[in-house]
């Protein structure tokens, strides 16, 4: 942390270019195998990838849409990353942005005739505590019993689906024949980013993106500059050294995977309050797991989480103009996630080919 | 309505459910104690069972499907195998990525190969292996429903299942293989030095827990459902390794921690029967196999004691 | 006398950044024991691990009876007759001694395990060689020189002609290393080899044949035991001159820092560890607790570090009660803690130097306000410890794990007496370090205690026991069972009341251990 100060800029550059190689390299692999997945299905890749990027980049309103699917996975990505750096792997991350979906989804009908930014610092923050209450349980387990939060983080998203199932089936379902709760009042609603500044594009993105945005910032704050952060950091590297110098093993993990399950809970509220309105059973495309794969190839690096979650958010988005134009079925795109993980947790991999067209190029140059 | 719960098909129904968690977690069982964690067993189980499904649907035969869907949960396995020995990936992210890719790979070919996606087309199905016929009346009648329903209503893999718990407890403490399994989790370094090779070992170990996982999967799609539904598996996979800690890590452990997530699913489908008199909605039903994992996680871990090396890759020197 | 046994050319091997042999020869004969001298690092290990197939040598050739041979793996040491014995025991603890024994060469039918005849075989070795042990004990409930005897064992049950010791006498009481010596020399009457590898000099002399010295990768000198005496082989060993015993100034006890009364501490199986310790330790004064490992020593520093519940009893520093005290208000009160295990507990070692030195004082001003970290402050502090303590490293901003042993141990000190603790608890602080570093912590703890402050030592190193303590209490089973001022006992006697109360009484302990432990609780 200290590099930035004793060593001079340009080395710094050349540090983080190469910090940044290996997930570049990691994603043009997973595409490339993507390719050949596509072609040995029947289809174009070319013409899937170019339909994907004109979906994802295409316009402004396309980059809107890119932004707005990259809001939850900033928000998810943020709350696996914050797990990993304490040593937590929060796999649940879904099963808490239900929650706090579910708490934004009511709450939100609660307030309805409040003022606009008071509903929505409450609801943000409701959302917040919900998320982290339902990480609470796994987290108690975890610290007091060493039950693996794993198991029990998957099961308490499972646990929150049906509760989130029920619930818009019954007490707070809406009229109707759909499932889902009613409308959220407009004062209780994110504002679109073109509402805010009047010269964007018109599109879906709304106020959640610069939220994750800072929270993202913050959350590389609270790591550096202070003593949560580096006392999470601590008991994640190396439990029994922490807790020689006194810092409460226990304590720590609670509070870490309370906040990741906060910040995952956020998605949820984002997703309510700026896209649906409302809460249904399929209001989250596995963000919780996408999350997982952002955390990753950012290498749980809050600035890097924000650039991993726009990549994949323009998959996602480019996805739908891919499945439409190339007529290749969406599901490749959780395909390529896979292998991106696979690459990015495996380095061997990419260092090998790295060090392979580095050696190259001292060769041709020598 | 006692008697209505209580019938020799809620215990059958009980071991059916429990077989493809039971053939998960001793799967996860044996992964475990040669020391690499198998979150994968989810995604194995539902690539297995696609893959069965597929290779039912293109010969009319199950037991081809049963072959191909064994073999498909081997080759995922190869797969984490490879990651997490070889390359010494983090075992817990490579099983992540490995269960994101048998989602992606099932949804992906099923669209490609029916042509739309959510359920496959219904395949034939592997049927119960006996047929008897008995007496029907009186006690004996009685006495022989629940032995033939209880006993002799099951289809292959579920005999499958049992065998293979009794056989792998039995191998496991008394077979060379399951010495040097047990040495592999402990300690694979003090294998290492007498000569036992880590990492063929290991190898075997996660490529057989990936044939359990496939065979799991076959039970669902195969015997169980008759099709194959995206993302179906549900969770089994993680309930799996809940049963297999449960069953502190042995095969007939992990068999009989999953017959207990079988009878208290078995029960729950039972109760929902009788939804006009237990006012309690479905969902509630459907959480307990996961609540139930949760709470028996927080009862015994902290008395049972995992493999000691198990989630550490083995480096030599 | 025909070829050697075992030859070993011209072997270099080379790690990043170190080159742990450098073109070493070496051979054994039939009946011989030679023993491997030099300080921690100087490449005994790696030569050995070559030899047993562990490591790949990057060149130089291996001779069995005058055959080249390439060994790539234990596998095939093992079929060549050659048996290892590594400093960390290669036991793997849940299992039994017969399971531990046949593993990898199990005696089988049809792929099952005939223990019927392995039980037969282990008995048969061990009756042979008179190496008494129960076949179906676990080996985690075994006493450490009980495990030695597993591992000999493991290497004979293979056939082993060849014996290789590696600091074997590391984790003994001076009884069970009298005890290991007389099975050395059994083993060599009954035609077998024995490489020896140690640093101590005192144990050289009295077991080898040959002695063969290596220092920083390379073969210095050999000689025999009747040739040379400690002196000569310190020099060659060190490559100067070395003083055995520490300058120190007379003692006087400034009140009472440290005061223990009747402590009881369980471990993690919820047995009693520490059965009713008391002491106390004064400013100024260094006590030296010692003993073999598992006595409960770890248990104690734990309970009065905060780090473990205390179960009964009394811990009071300067008088104020901290018995119940977590480890943060154990530092905060004045306890500084240097562990037994510096990579697990004293250190992270992904974290940079800075973020170490801060590690327990991190949440203190001046390095945090309102916790928020003042860097300017941080790396002020740090670069000032790290020039007190010696600690050689590029920068402060360069990760712990890249340091040598010895430095990290000197990061460890900075950290920990930079923050001038009342009492020092100090585990094991030389454990695996060179000399020079040894001598610079000795220096670091006698200056603690020149300054008026209090320190608590535990060690296995009589050495270090000897040559540091103002008084010295001996642990065993929990209880101090005895207590010396320095210079009032030698070494035997120390190691008499360590295995609590002489050879005999230990082995009768030990035994009882393994029959009331003979049945697995599972």
């Amino acid at each position: 942390m200290a590099t930035q100060r004793t060593e001079g800029s340009s080395s710094r550059v050349v540090a983080a270019l190469r910090e940044l190689a290996i997930p570049v390299v990691s994603v043009a692999i997973a595409m490339g195998i993507g390719s050949v997945i596509m072609m040995i299905a029947g289809f174009d890749p070319i013409a899937a990838y170019l339909a994907m990027l004109k979906g994802g980049f295409g316009g402004g309103r396309q980059i809107g849409e890119t932004m707005l699917r990259a809001t939850p996975l900033i928000f998810t990505g943020l709350a696996v990353a914050y797990g990993f750096r304490a040593g937590l792997f929060n796999i649940g991350a879904e099963g808490q942005l239900f929650m706090g979906g579910l708490s934004a989804a009511y709450l939100g009908i609660v307030l309805a005739g409040m003022p606009r930014p008071l509903n929505i610092v409450l609801m943000v923050v409701a959302g917040a505590a919900v998320g982290a209450a339902w990480a609470f349980i796994p987290a108690l387990l975890k610290a007091k019993v060493g039950a693996h939060e794993v198991i029990t983080t998957m099961m308490f998203s499972y646990i929150a689906r049906y509760l989130v199932s029920w619930l818009v089936t019954g007490p707070l379902k809406a009229e109707g024949q759909i499932p889902q709760t009613n409308q959220l009042p407009v004062e209780s609603t994110l504002q679109k980013l073109h509402e805010l500044f009047p010269f964007l594009t018109p599109s879906r993105a709304h106020l959640g993106f610069l939220i994750a945005v800072g929270l993202a910032l913050l959350m590389w704050a609270l790591l550096k500059y202070t003593t949560l952060g580096y006392e999470a950091r601590a008991v994640g590297f190396n439990p029994w050294a922490s807790e020689t110098a006194g810092i409460s093993v226990p304590a720590t993990t609670i509070k870490a995977l309370c906040i990741s399950g906060a910040l995952a809970g956020l998605a949820g509220v984002t997703e309510v309050m700026g896209v649906h309105f409302r809460l249904f059973d399929q209001f989250s495309a596995g963000f919780g797991f996408t999350g997982i794969a952002v955390a990753l190839l950012a290498k749980n690096n809050p600035i890097g989480v924000i650039a991993a979650a726009i990549l994949f958010g323009a998959l996602s988005a480019g996805g739908g103009t891919m499945q439409l134009e190339a007529e290749v079925p969406q599901k490749v795109i959780l395909i390529i996630q896979a292998l991106i993980i696979f690459l990015v947790a495996a380095e061997q991999i990419s260092r090998w080919i790295l060090g392979r067209t580095v050696r190259k190029e001292v060769e041709n140059a020598g | 309505m006692l008697a209505d719960i209580i019938t020799p098909d809620l215990f059958a129904s009980a071991v059916r459910i429990a077989t493809p968690i039971a053939l998960a977690a001793i799967g996860g069982t044996i992964s475990e104690r040669s020391g690499v964690v198998n979150i994968a067993l989810e995604g194995m189980m539902l690539f297995g069972g696609f893959m069965g499904v597929i290779g039912t649907s293109f010969t009319g035969s199950p037991w081809f499907g049963l072959a191909v869907a064994v073999l498909s949960g081997m080759a995922l396995a190869l797969v984490h195998a490879f990651a997490s020995i070889t390359l010494r990936t983090d075992q817990v992210v490579s099983g992540t990525a490995i269960n994101i890719l048998a989602l992606g790979l099932t949804g992906f070919l099923m669209e490609v190969i029916f042509g739309h996606p959510g359920t496959t087309d219904p395949i034939a199905r592997l049927t119960p292996l006996f047929r008897f016929s008995g007496p029907t009346e009186g006690v004996v009648g009685t006495v022989w429903m629940w032995i033939n329903g209880v006993v002799f209503s099951h289809t292959p893999i579920v005999y499958m299942a049992i065998i293979i718990a009794v056989v792998g407890q039995w191998a496991l403490f008394n077979t060379r293989w399951g010495l040097r399994l047990r040495a592999l989790g402990e300690h694979p370094r003090a294998a290492d030095t007498v000569g036992i090779n880590v990492t063929r070992g290991r190898y075997s170990a996660v490529i057989m827990s990936g044939a359990l996982g496939g065979l799991a999967g076959a039970n669902l799609t195969l015997e169980q459902v008759g099709s194959f539904t995206e993302n179906m598996t549900n969770g089994r996979g993680f309930i799996a390794l809940a049963a297999n800690i449960f069953g502190h890590w042995t095969p007939v452990g992990s068999y009989l921690a999953a017959l207990l997530f079988g009878f208290a699913d078995a029960l729950q489908i039972k109760l929902q029967l009788f939804r006009d008199i237990v006012k309690v909605p479905s969902q509630f039903f459907l959480m307990l196999p996961y609540v139930l994992t949760v709470i028996v996680l927080a009862g015994v871990v902290g008395r049972a004691v995992s493999p000691a090396a198990v989630g550490k890759p083995y480096e030599k020197g | 006398m025909g070829p050697p046994l075992i030859e070993v050319r011209e072997v270099t091997k080379v790690f990043p950044g170190v080159v742990a042999n450098d073109r070493v020869s070496l051979s054994l004969h039939r009946g011989e024991i030679v023993a491997l001298l030099g300080e921690n690092g100087a490449g005994k290990s790696t030569l050995m691990n070559v030899v047993y197939g562990l490591l790949a040598a990057d060149s130089g050739e291996i001779l069995v009876e005058g055959k080249q041979v390439n060994i790539r793996s234990p596998r095939q040491a093992i079929d060549l007759g050659i048996g290892m014995v590594h400093q960390h025991f290669m036991l793997i603890e849940p299992l039994t001694v017969t399971e531990n024994i046949v593993l990898g060469t199990e005696p089988t039918r049809a792929g099952v395990i005939d223990f019927k005849k392995a039980r037969e075989d282990v008995r048969e070795i061990s009756s042979r060689y008179g190496l008494a042990i129960d076949p179906d004990a676990v080996v985690r409930d075994l006493p450490v020189g009980m495990q030695q005897r597993v591992e000999i064992l493991k290497a004979l049950y293979r056939g082993a002609r060849v014996l290789i010791l590696d600091e074997p006498t590391a984790v003994l009481t001076p009884q069970e290393v009298h005890e290991l010596f007389a099975v050395v020399r059994s083993l060599v009457a009954e035609g077998l080899s024995v490489v020896f590898i140690t640093h101590k000099l005192e144990e050289v002399l009295h077991v080898a044949d040959r002695i063969v010295v290596m220092r920083d990768g390379r073969v210095v000198g050999e000689t025999r035991p009747s040739d040379t005496d400690a002196a000569g082989l310190a020099r060659m060993m060190v490559g100067r001159e070395v003083v055995f015993r520490v300058e120190k100034t007379p003692q006087s006890c400034g009140g009472t820092v440290l005061e223990v009364k009747d402590l009881h501490v369980f471990d993690e199986r919820r047995l009693e560890a520490v059965k009713g310790i008391s002491l106390s330790v004064c400013a100024g004064e260094i006590v030296a607790l010692a003993g073999v490992s598992g006595n409960g020593q770890t248990e104690f520093i734990e309970a009065i570090t905060g780090l473990r519940k205390v179960e009964s009893g009394t811990v009071l520093l300067k008088g104020r009660d901290i018995t119940h005290a977590a480890a943060r208000e154990s530092i905060e009160a004045g306890v500084s803690h240097v562990p037994e295990d510096r990579l697990r507990r004293g250190l992270v070692v992904e974290f940079d130097l800075m973020e170490n030195l801060i590690l327990g004082d991190h949440r203190r001003a001046p390095f945090a306000k309102h916790g928020i970290f003042d860097f300017t402050a941080i790396t002020e502090v740090s670069r000032r410890l790290l020039k007190d303590y010696d600690v050689r490293a590029p920068s402060e901003s360069v990760k712990a794990g890249t340091l040598s042993g010895g430095n990290q141990q000197k990061l460890v000190l900075a950290r920990e007496l930079g923050r001038d603790p009342d009492l020092l608890v100090a585990a094991q602080p030389t454990r695996g370090l060179d000399v020079g570093a040894i001598e610079f912590v000795h220096e670091q703890i006698l200056d603690e205690r020149g300054r008026g402050k209090a320190v608590l030592l535990v060690s296995l190193e009589l050495d270090e026991v000897q040559s540091l303590a103002d008084r010295i209490l001996i642990i065993y089973e929990g209880r101090i069972v005895k207590e010396f001022v320095a210079g009032e006992a030698s070494d035997e006697e120390l190691g008499y009341y360590m295995t609590g109360g002489g050879g005999d009484g230990a082995a009768a302990g030990a035994e009882g251990v393994i029959t009331s432990d003979g049945n697995p609780a599972n």
